[in-house]
């Protein structure tokens, strides 16, 4: 089997992974850093389980063949909170409004949601619907789940 | 058990030279979102993968006589550009259905037309505005009218050795409206059970001076209505003009039953939606 | 009630921190030392004769460990009719039987391994309808019944059949009578995350099984009647849930796959995962029992239910799990929805080459409520009666024995239908066919346990350390449902600590009591009463020690601020006060006197007397822990299937408002009422999380979601064509929150994880109805289904 060595920015950190070439990002997360935040739910792009931030935009990393991550920043649900655990306004939020039940789809939920705010810090329900659409969850109706990313834009916005 | 080199070329060159020396050993990929998927279900289980995403400047969205959208182009791009809202809004309508913003964010125009699914979101809207493909391959580059492009699902006219650089959209479309319909049972993360696309230009009395009409999942490529088009020309777009080409558009398709539709349910829809989609592309035209 | 700190009130789940951190650990993500990974070879045909099955390949391929056919492992019978082996041995039956399976160091070897494996087949005649695998000469999918007889039918051994007061006399006294025909379909219970599980043996061949079951008893029980028929008497299992990533039904049963990979541990001597991917969830994971029914009902002039006569035939598939018997769950809405005196209600389960089915969400109930709420719309109609009306004439009260024999204490029916008139506008809306229409349903569902076994207990322990910290031994599976938030402040409030002093330990038989389950929307109804009486044990006990041990400690603090301040007067407290264990109480950690809670020197940090109590000398330490096994006095059901299986009963109704596309056949929820008589909401803001989330099923149930099958294939295994439902697809559900408390839940709790998804289907059907004068009484409700009906209406086709 090739290996490739790969070098990115992970979660702020310089990386370098050594994996097979056929592995996609999802699962050199998963198993050479043992990032299990990020799931497979489905391994084709259908579920959003996977979700990370890639320079600034959600993707679905089960589909992200690793070569692609050379030189790019990638950022998962275990690096978005503060360095001393303080957790994002958006984990805060999932927490206080019920936006996390089973908990599977969270972490990709979370990263989606992330990426919006990133870019648009008051966005409309419409938005965020759409901006979560590639995230399925059976748990919730997504109803708490969009409740919390407004809670959490608020947040964002006071803290300016 | 899969295993494969992965190729990632700076320049259309060094593409078209891999592209060369590999064959049909080779697979290119872009966005990878179905290549991906089909390497995982052992549909596909190419030695090379010769990836396109190094390919930066065939990323754009740019209006120089005409319209020129890069074949890296990500449906994500389209979806955000306000010119191609405005001026060329069949294309957003299709590209803003496309999966979800994680697929969007990578997968690409250029791939969605080469993987030519009966079902792609951009394919009837690029046939509505007279898309031209610009495909470049060992003997220098080609243009082939879109409507010629699809030889049957999953088949198109590119040949093996050639990379699709660009669409090219004439001119003339400026003084067009257009809209797309992507009838699916989902409002994201689905596939269409029906596509119908329009794009119109109305003289000073209102009557249609020019109309294009592209369905899809309606052949076993995506299709131009030119009958219904033919109809349409020179006439108001008023209900019962409408309705007669929504029928004409019917007869002209040939959908199958599949698990995602059935033949006459398609059949039925076309009548609908082509005269839905003949009036917002008309609305849309007297707002811009 | 409005002086508890914690139950009633919406304690954020930060109990569950690490699921939105990416800590959580699911089974995908536990990893064993020494671990293999399981890989299952599922037949290519539907129903075949297997004449050969080589493994040599696939044995020879570096990294295999094992490689199985029924040829080399044990030959015993497994599941709730005993009908299937664990590997295929002779005869395939369905698309998804298990032929051969292997272990190997990699999931990539193990897949390899798979497709190295040759096996001949001899295709044999199948059937798939279950009307025609009854009918004589069908082919047989099993030529012998479970104990080994030559089987003459496809017609299962279960004759279900309730009989309650006189149906013909019902006829009789009928001045309206309908017969509807219905159908429900598949659907997958679709849990984000898949099956799997990690079997590992010690070396004294006990078996520690890591695995998703929410019936962690039931599921040891099992394997370890597997054990006994495998020459493994007397070892040990231990059953242990990792984190869950949803259930839905999906983890009643022992899976097929489940045997496989303590097969696979057993042969290999290591831990073996099998996790599924979403293919294998779709294709080899049982789903929904569907059901056809045909249901005719009465109703005399005044529009009082006469009587309710069904029948019933379930596609059974080729084995038996928990599909077969949803029937019993379906007695509970056929003969106890609303008011009616008599009661048939026959369902026969039929074998066919079908994938066999499990439980989801509402066990049988959604699939017999579409029915009844459908057919109570028609009758409605034909005695003239508004259909709000009409269910309200017939609606359940408190104080009803029903012909099942269940007894209706709280009961909020009325209280739901007419909130959803109310929020509906009904009157206003109503009978406008024009496109749009507004329909309602109703639902019964057991919500206080359901005694389906000899036991419907549920044991907790909780044990409170020097600091004050609890911890809580709970048997339940924490699958999604919030009950580590719920059950932390259940204890919070009964024990007088903090939600964050505690901490819970859930799905583990090694150190929990015995439970029934977490289904049958039992779990904080019985985890809570549980929960509620071993706090009462354990403040008892820390009281105790607080009579003693409070005067002493204050007064050695006195003491030492004497030494400190020579002037230091110590006051003349009344010690009275805190003499008597019944007088004083715990709040928020602090112990205080019940006649003055704010006594200066009488409120105490609990922790100072459980570490003075640890330390209080020879012979005289304490500890305080307690235990609790709460098993209610409920019957189960006897052999004419009557009897008082819940503790109490959820009702609820679900009222919609649809817009119909006459053109396309689409359907849009313009607004959809969810009126759920909950007893008392322990967390709101969780209980809200359990109505959505059920409701938004119902209406994937209702409109979009059917695992497509054709003969005996899954042709959609996948989430581009099974349609979930996405955050795209709006539904506007507003709940509402009936709360008339219940006698014997905690705090006044009934179930309520269940009910949301049970009627909404049925209402949607109702709706369109009233918007376009089509009934459509098949589900999914497809634009297909919704334009034929239109066309059939227009008498175009």
């Amino acid at each position: 089997m090739k290996k490739v060595s790969i070098s990115f920015t992970l979660n702020g950190d310089a990386v370098t992974a050594e994996v097979p070439v056929t592995w996609t990002l999802l699962r050199t997360l998963r198993e050479f850093f043992e990032l299990t935040g990020p799931k497979e739910g489905c391994g084709a792009g259908e579920c959003g389980a996977c979700t990370v931030i890639i320079d600034g935009e959600a993707v679905n990393s089960c589909l992200y063949p690793i070569p692609e991550v050379e030189g790019r920043t990638v950022t998962t649900i275990e690096g978005i909170a503060d360095s001393d655990g303080t957790l994002h306004p958006l984990q805060n939020a999932f927490l206080e409004n019920n936006g996390v039940q089973c908990g599977f789809c969270t972490s990709g939920m979370i990263m989606s949601a992330k990426s919006l705010l990133d870019h648009k810090p008051d966005p409309t329900e419409d938005e965020i619907r759409t901006s979560i659409a590639g995230n399925l969850c059976r748990c919730t109706g997504y109803v708490q789940i969009v409740e919390a990313i407004e809670m959490a834009a608020e947040t964002v916005k006071q803290k300016g | 058990m899969i295993d494969f080199d992965y190729k990632k070329p700076g320049s259309v060159k060094e593409v078209l030279s891999l592209l060369k020396d590999y064959g049909p050993k080779a697979t290119l990929i872009a966005g990878g979102t179905d290549v991906m998927v089909n390497m995982r279900n052992r549909q596909l289980s190419p030695e090379v993968l010769v990836s396109l995403r190094g390919l930066d400047d065939l990323r754009y969205i740019r209006k120089n006589s005409g319209y020129h959208i890069g074949g890296l182009t990500t449906h994500r791009m389209l979806e955000q550009s306000d010119m191609v809202r405005t001026e060329l809004s069949a294309l957003h309508d299709g590209a803003s259905r496309v999966g979800s913003v994680q697929i969007r964010n990578v997968a690409t125009i250029g791939g969605n037309i080469c993987n030519a699914a009966p079902s792609a979101d951009t394919a009837g809207p690029l046939l509505v505005l007279d898309a031209v493909v610009v495909l470049e391959g060992p003997d220098g580059r080609r243009r082939v009218p879109i409507s010629e492009f699809f030889t049957g699902p999953s088949k198109t006219v590119r040949k093996q050795d050639e990379v699709l650089i660009e669409f090219d959209i004439p001119e003339e479309m400026e003084g067009f409206g257009s809209a797309y319909w992507k009838h699916s049972r989902r409002k994201a993360m689905d596939l269409p059970i029906l596509g119908v696309a329009v794009a119109v230009r109305l003289a000073d009395d209102e009557t249609v001076s020019d109309v294009r009409i592209g369905l899809t999942v309606a052949a076993p490529t995506p299709i131009r209505a030119y009958k219904a088009e033919e109809f349409l020309r020179g006439k108001r777009l008023n209900d019962d003009v409408l309705e007669e080409a929504g029928k004409i558009a019917s007869s002209e398709s040939s959908p199958r039953d599949s698990m995602r539709g059935k033949e006459w349910y398609r059949r039925d829809i076309i009548q609908v939606f082509v005269p839905r989609m003949a009036r917002l592309a008309a609305e849309r035209l007297r707002n811009q | 009630m409005s002086d508890h700190l914690y139950v009633g009130k919406s304690v954020p789940r930060t109990i569950e921190t690490d699921k939105v951190t990416g800590r959580a650990i699911y089974i995908d993500d536990l990893k064993r030392p020494g671990m293999l990974y399981g890989k299952i070879l599922y037949s290519d045909y539907v129903h075949a004769r297997i004449k050969s099955i080589d493994t040599s390949k696939a044995e020879k391929l570096a990294g295999v460990r094992a490689v199985l056919t029924g040829y080399n492992i044990p030959d015993v019978r497994v599941g709730f009719l005993k009908d299937q082996s664990v590997l295929k041995k002779d005869v395939v039956r369905q698309f998804r039987d298990e032929v051969a399976a292997v272990a190997a160091v990699s999931p990539d070897i193990a897949e390899e391994a798979i497709g190295l494996i040759e096996v001949e087949y001899e295709e044999l005649p199948a059937v798939f309808d279950p009307v025609e695998a009854m009918k004589e000469g069908a082919p047989l999918v099993h030529e012998v019944d479970a104990r080994g007889r030559p089987a003459k039918s496809n017609i299962l051994p279960l004759p279900w059949n309730f009989q309650a007061g006189d149906v013909e006399q019902g006829r009789k006294d009928s001045a309206y009578i309908v017969t509807d025909k219905v159908s429900t379909t598949w659907v997958n219970q679709c849990c984000m995350g898949t099956s799997g599980c990690i079997a590992e043996f010690d070396s004294n061949n006990n078996l520690t099984m890591y695995n998703q079951t929410n019936v962690i008893f039931g599921d040891k029980g099992r394997i370890s009647e597997y054990f006994s028929q495998i020459g493994l008497k007397g070892k040990k299992v231990r059953v242990i849930n990792p984190i869950v990533g949803g259930s839905f039904g999906t983890k009643l049963d022992t899976d097929i796959y489940e045997f496989i990979c303590i097969q696979l541990a057993l042969k290999t001597r290591r831990p073996v995962k099998i996790l599924f991917d979403r293919e294998e969830e779709f294709r080899a994971l049982p789903p929904r029992q569907p059901a056809m029914f045909t249901i005719e009902q009465g109703c005399d002039s005044e529009g009082k239910l006469t009587f309710r006569k069904v029948e019933a035939i379930l596609d059974n598939g080729a084995y038996t799990s928990w599909g077969a018997t949803t029937p019993s769950v379906m007695m509970m809405p056929m003969s106890s929805l609303y008011r009616v005196p008599n009661v048939s209600f026959k369902a026969t389960c039929v074998y066919t080459n079908n994938i066999y089915c499990q439980a989801m969400r509402g066990y049988g109930n959604p699939q017999a409520n579409f029915a009844v709420e459908t057919s109570m719309d028609t009758l409605s109609e034909k005695a003239g009666i508004d259909p709000a009306e009409f269910r309200l004439i017939n609606r359940n009260q408190p104080g009803d024995l029903t012909p099942m024999r269940l007894k209706i204490t709280s009961c909020g029916l009325k209280e739901c239908i007419d909130s959803v008139k109310q929020e509906l506008d009904w009157s206003e809306k109503k009978g406008k066919r024009n496109g749009r229409g507004v329909g309602m349903a109703s639902l019964i569902h057991v919500a206080g346990g359901a005694r389906v076994t000899l036991s419907d207990g549920h044991g907790i322990m909780i044990k409170v350390d020097e600091d004050g910290f609890v911890d809580v031994l709970e048997s339940g599976t924490d699958q999604g449902q919030g009950s580590p938030t719920v059950i932390s402040q259940i204890v919070a409030e009964s024990l007088g600590v903090k939600p964050e002093d505690i901490s819970l330990t859930f799905g583990d038989t090694g150190l929990c009591l015995w439970d029934a389950g977490t289904h049958a929307s039992r779990h904080t109804f019985m985890a809570g009463n549980a929960a509620i009486v071993a706090c009462e044990k354990a403040k008892k006990q820390i009281l105790e020690m607080a009579v003693e041990l409070m005067p002493r400690l204050i007064k050695g603090g006195f003491k030492k601020k004497k030494r400190k301040d020579p002037d230091f007067v110590e006051p003349d407290l009344d010690y009275s006060l805190i003499s008597d264990p019944e007088n004083l109480n715990i709040r928020d950690r602090m112990i205080f006197p019940k006649n003055a809670p704010d006594h200066p020197y009488f409120k105490m940090d609990v922790s100072q007397v459980l570490r003075r109590g640890l330390h209080v000398g020879t012979g005289q330490s304490r500890v305080v822990v307690a235990e609790a096994f709460y098993d209610p006095p409920t019957e189960t059901l006897d052999r004419e299937f009557k009897g008082n299986l819940s503790m109490t009963y959820a009702f609820g109704t679900s009222g919609v408002e649809v817009e119909v596309d006459e053109e396309t056949g689409e359907v849009k929820i313009l607004q959809l009422i969810a009126a759920h008589d909950v007893g008392k909401a322990m967390n709101p803001t969780l209980l809200l999380g359990q109505v959505y989330g059920a409701v938004y099923t119902g209406v994937g149930y209702g409109l979009t979601e059917e695992i497509k099958l054709e003969k005996g294939k899954v042709m959609n295994p996948n989430f581009l064509d099974y349609k979930l439902l996405t955050a795209m697809d709006v539904i506007p559900i507003e709940p509402v929150v009936i709360e008339p408390g219940d006698e014997a839940g905690p705090y006044g709790a009934k179930g309520v994880g269940e009910p949301g998804l049970v009627p909404t289907a049925p209402a949607i059907a109702n709706a369109i109805y009233d918007a376009i004068g089509v009934r459509i009484r098949d589900l999914p409700i497809t634009p297909e289904r919704v334009l034929e009906a239109i066309k059939n209406r227009d008498h175009i086709i």
